[in-house]
C-alpha cells in the first residue's frame, strides 16, 4: 500500500529517472536509452536533457555516436538523493 | 517530580540525548525537503522539530528545577516545561499523521481507518473528565489523559510504519517501526505509573530506545553505499 507511486512524477522525478539510466548505463548513455528507460517522449526527453546540462549534472559527449554522462556534481546529486529517497522509504513516503 | 528518587536527573539527561536525535532527524528531512522539495519531507521536519523543541524544553525545566530544588516554584516549572512537551509533541505527531494522510489522498489509496486513530485521540481528549481546553490549563506532569491523547497519536504513526515496513520488509523501516513501536509503549507506561514508580523509569528507557533506533536508522540511510 505505502510503495504505490504517483500517478504524475514530479520533475525532480522524472530528473533523477534520467540521471539514473545514464549511471545505469555506466555513465556513458544514448538519448534512445535515455528515452526507454526514463519512460519520456522525444520532445520532453530533449527538453529535460538541456535543463539538466543548464544544471551542470549531465554532458553531452560527441564521439562517433551522441552520449550523456553525468558530471562530478550530478554523480554527488544522485548519492545526496539516494540518501534522502531511503530516509523518506523509511518512514514510508514516497519521493 | 513522578518517577522514583533515585532517577531525578536521569530522566532530564535522557531528554535531552533524545532531543539531540530529533533535531538530527529534523535536520536531514529538511536536507531532503531543499533537495526535493517533497511536502512530506517539510512535514517530517516540521514534526521532528516541534518534538525536539519540546523535549529540549522539557529537559531544561527538569534540570532547572533540579538545580532549584530548594526554591518554591519548582512545581511549577517542571509543570509549564511538561505542559509546553505535551503541546509540542501533540503537533509533532499530528503533523506527521496529517503527512501519512496527504500521501496517502496523493496516491489515492486513503482508506477509512486513516481517520480512526486521531479521531479516537480527539474523542479521548472531550470525552477527559476536564474539558479539553481547561486541560492544558492545569497540566500536570505525565497527566494520564494526555498521555492517553499521545499513545494514540503514536499509535497510528506505529500502525503506518509497522505496514509500510510488512510491504518492504527493509530493515531501516524496521527501524523506524521499532522506534515509534519503543515511543508508543513508553507512553502506555506513562499511563500505567500510578501502578508503580519502576513504570516511569522503563517508560524513559524506552523512549530513549526509540529514538536511538531512529537514530540507527538515519546512520544507515546516510551511511550505505
Amino acid at each position: 500500500m505505502m510503495q504505490k507511486l504517483p500517478k504524475y512524477r514530479s520533475q525532480m522525478r522524472i530528473y533523477v529517472d534520467i540521471m539514473r539510466v545514464i549511471q545505469r548505463e555506466d555513465n556513458h548513455a544514448k538519448p534512445t536509452r535515455i528515452l526507454y528507460g526514463a519512460n519520456l517522449s522525444h520532445d520532453r526527453l530533449v527538453k529535460y536533457l538541456e535543463e539538466l546540462r543548464t544544471l551542470g549534472v549531465i554532458e553531452e559527449v560527441v564521439e562517433d555516436d551522441r552520449f550523456y554522462k553525468l558530471t562530478q556534481k550530478g554523480i554527488e546529486f544522485m548519492n545526496q538523493f539516494r540518501a534522502i529517497e531511503r530516509f523518506a522509504a523509511a518512514f514510508g513516503f514516497v519521493i | 517530580m513522578v518517577g522514583p528518587l533515585w532517577f531525578v536527573g536521569f530522566d532530564s539527561l535522557m531528554q535531552f540525548v533524545a532531543f539531540i536525535i530529533a533535531v538530527v532527524i529534523a535536520y536531514q528531512a529538511f536536507k531532503g525537503y531543499r533537495i526535493t522539495k517533497q511536502r512530506t519531507l517539510l512535514y517530517l521536519h516540521f514534526s521532528f522539530a516541534l518534538l525536539s523543541a519540546g523535549l529540549l524544553i522539557d529537559s531544561l525545566a527538569g534540570f532547572l528545577g533540579l538545580l532549584s530544588r530548594a526554591l518554591r516554584g519548582t512545581l511549577v516549572l517542571t509543570v509549564v516545561g511538561y505542559s509546553i512537551y505535551f503541546i509540542a509533541q501533540a503537533l509533532a505527531y499530528g503533523i506527521l499523521i496529517f503527512a501519512y494522510v496527504s500521501q496517502a489522498r496523493t496516491l489515492s489509496a486513503t482508506s477509512p481507518s486513516l481517520w480512526v486513530a486521531p479521531a479516537l485521540g480527539f474523542a479521548t481528549l472531550q470525552a477527559a473528565p476536564i474539558p479539553a481546553i481547561k486541560l492544558l490549563g492545569r497540566l500536570v506532569e505525565y497527566h494520564p489523559v494526555a498521555e492517553i491523547v499521545l499513545l494514540f497519536l503514536v499509535f497510528y504513526i506505529t500502525v503506518q510504519t509497522g505496514l509500510n515496513y510488512s510491504a518492504t520488509k527493509d530493515r531501516n523501516a524496521l527501524l523506524v517501526f521499532l522506534g515509534f513501536l519503543l515511543l508508543a509503549l513508553s507512553h502506555l507506561l506513562f499511563i500505567l505509573m500510578p501502578f508503580g514508580a519502576l513504570l516511569f523509569v522503563i517508560g524513559h528507557v524506552l523512549q530513549l530506545l526509540g529514538f536511538a533506533s531512529l537514530l540507527a536508522m538515519l546512520l544507515r540511510v546516510t551511511t550505505a553505499k
